[in-house]
């Protein structure tokens, strides 16, 4: 039974969260994404030159196409959080999620399937995003599928994870303050990862967000960063990081699924 | 059996005691009306017995159950005050995922919302959004739902609220009919004629207990009406 209330309520949270108009701005991002991702990776063999002397394409490839890819797949990240702000919180605010859980509907089930429906539009926007760059990596620059596949891997963990902490937000904060909260937690946590893996010796709140927060940037840093021919390969341990990042995968669902059982129903 | 039951409940929000010690024992296949001035705590009883609140004290049983585990509330029909409803869904595939929250599926499905609409008299609205309906055809969504599946268990809040009185006769017969195949009924109403017609026993509260409770028949003594009796009751 379980699992079919939760693919009739997962169904009725994408359908709702589609009709959404913050649907259509996520539309739009993946759309731009793309076409940034077309431009970028735009470049010939001529294209580059310093100082009169050509660019090897293959290393300028190898610097783009992190950057790109890794830029885009926090895009995805930032997504999932936005939309996840509020698909939980709403009904509780409108009463209208009163009518679903008086229902035979696990408190759980319901939780998850609302944020599936977030995720949902998050990962067809995400999947969008990295499928048309990998493609066009891999296609114009000779680069190695593998790299792409895993990046999207750590994105769509950190995607879920910064879903189900937003949502988890969500039921003790408004939309506009969780909205700031993805905003600025995302990135930060992005630029930390990446100040520290770049070898800078990090200490306050920045240190913090590298050591005890989701390694959003690390996971995804060690997946790209393999197209990089200047980067050692065995410097990279891109499916340590991605274990870590499923664990706070699983960690957060969890706490969202335990703190709203807790919940009362506003009046 | 005993369908509902509330063991020394208190509620409190925050200073405010919604509920203060209430033992309610509701038997299978009896209809008991919730009467109450309003902040009485009948919502609060509804929504302790659905595992919307929990109680602070004391203890809340749905069919036997903790209403937090899902198996309670199966063949459970609720039907809030404010019944709020997604703005942009259509009636038809609204009471198509109650129905199969409910359980139903295939042709059985099709066939209890077909049977839904019918009853109450929404047919012809089915490819409408249910957010825009008029507060009276809302009203009768609301019992669409709360009747999908023939619930063994019927919670009710304020059941004729917006309807006119040709809903408000509707209503009755739907609430007559569920009792007559033996459902259980808890009804918060403040339409004391309603829960005389519907319910063959009372509970008052007020200011969060118990102040009576029985049949009619013990409480409405010769001469009297429900509404002496609740007056009576719960005037200072």
């Amino acid at each position: 039974m379980t699992g079919r209330v939760f693919r009739l309520l997962a169904a009725d949270a994408l359908r709702d969260a589609l009709r959404r108009r913050l649907a259509f701005v996520v539309v739009a991002v993946a759309l731009l994404g793309v076409a940034t991702a077309e431009s970028c990776t735009s470049f010939g063999r001529s294209s580059w030159t310093w100082n009169g002397q050509t660019l090897d394409p293959e290393l300028m490839a190898g610097w783009i196409a992190p950057f790109l890819y890794g830029f885009e797949a926090l895009a995805f990240v930032m997504l999932a959080g936005l939309l996840a702000a509020d698909q939980l919180a709403r009904p509780l605010r409108d009463g209208s999620a009163g009518l679903w859980l008086a229902r035979p509907v696990g408190r759980g089930t319901y939780a998850c399937a609302r944020l599936a429906g977030a995720l949902g539009v998050a990962f067809l926007a995400g999947g969008l995003l990295l499928g048309a760059t990998a493609a066009l990596l891999v296609g114009r620059h000779d680069l190695a599928l593998g790299p792409a596949v895993l990046g999207a891997i750590a994105g769509a963990l950190s995607a879920t994870t910064v879903g189900a902490l937003a949502t988890l937000a969500s039921l003790v904060v408004g939309r506009v303050a969780v909205v700031a909260l993805v905003g600025m937690f995302v990135p930060m946590v992005a630029l930390a990862n990446a100040l520290a893996a770049a070898g800078a010796e990090l200490g306050g709140f920045l240190g913090l967000l590298d050591r005890f927060a989701p390694p959003l940037g690390r996971a995804l840093l060690a997946a790209v960063a393999a197209w990089n021919p200047r980067v050692p390969a065995e410097a990279l341990d891109p499916t340590a990081y991605v274990g870590v990042l499923a664990l706070w995968t699983l960690a957060s669902v969890a706490a969202l699924v335990l703190a709203f059982r807790r919940l009362e129903l506003p009046r | 059996m005993t369908a509902l039951e509330l063991a020394g409940a208190t509620k409190r929000y925050g200073r405010r005691t919604a509920l203060d010690d209430l033992d309610l024992a509701v038997p299978s296949g009896t209809a008991v009306g919730l009467l109450g001035p309003n902040g009485a705590g009948k919502t609060t009883v509804l929504r302790l017995l659905l595992g919307f609140a929990r109680p602070s004290r004391g203890a809340a049983r749905l069919r036997g159950r903790d209403p937090l585990d899902p198996r309670a509330r199966e063949g459970v029909g609720y039907l809030p005050e404010r019944l709020a409803l997604p703005s942009t869904m259509r009636l038809r595939p609204f009471l198509r995922l109650h129905g199969g929250l409910a359980g139903l599926s295939g042709r059985a499905l099709e066939r209890e919302v077909d049977a839904a609409l019918e009853r109450t008299g929404i047919r012809e609205r089915g490819a409408e959004p249910v957010g825009r309906l008029s507060r009276g055809l809302a009203q009768r969504v609301g019992f669409a739902q709360a009747l999908l599946g023939e619930p063994r268990v019927l919670l009710l809040d304020e059941p004729t609220t917006g309807l006119d009185p040709i809903g408000v006769r509707d209503a009755r017969e739907w609430i007559t009919a569920a009792r007559a195949r033996g459902a259980t009924l808890l009804v918060s109403s403040h339409v004391l004629s309603e829960v005389e017609r519907t319910c063959d026993q009372v509970v008052i509260l007020h200011e969060g207990r118990l102040a009576a409770s029985g049949t009619l028949d013990s409480l409405v003594h010769p001469g009297e009406s429900l509404e002496d009796v609740f007056v009576r009751v719960v005037s200072p």
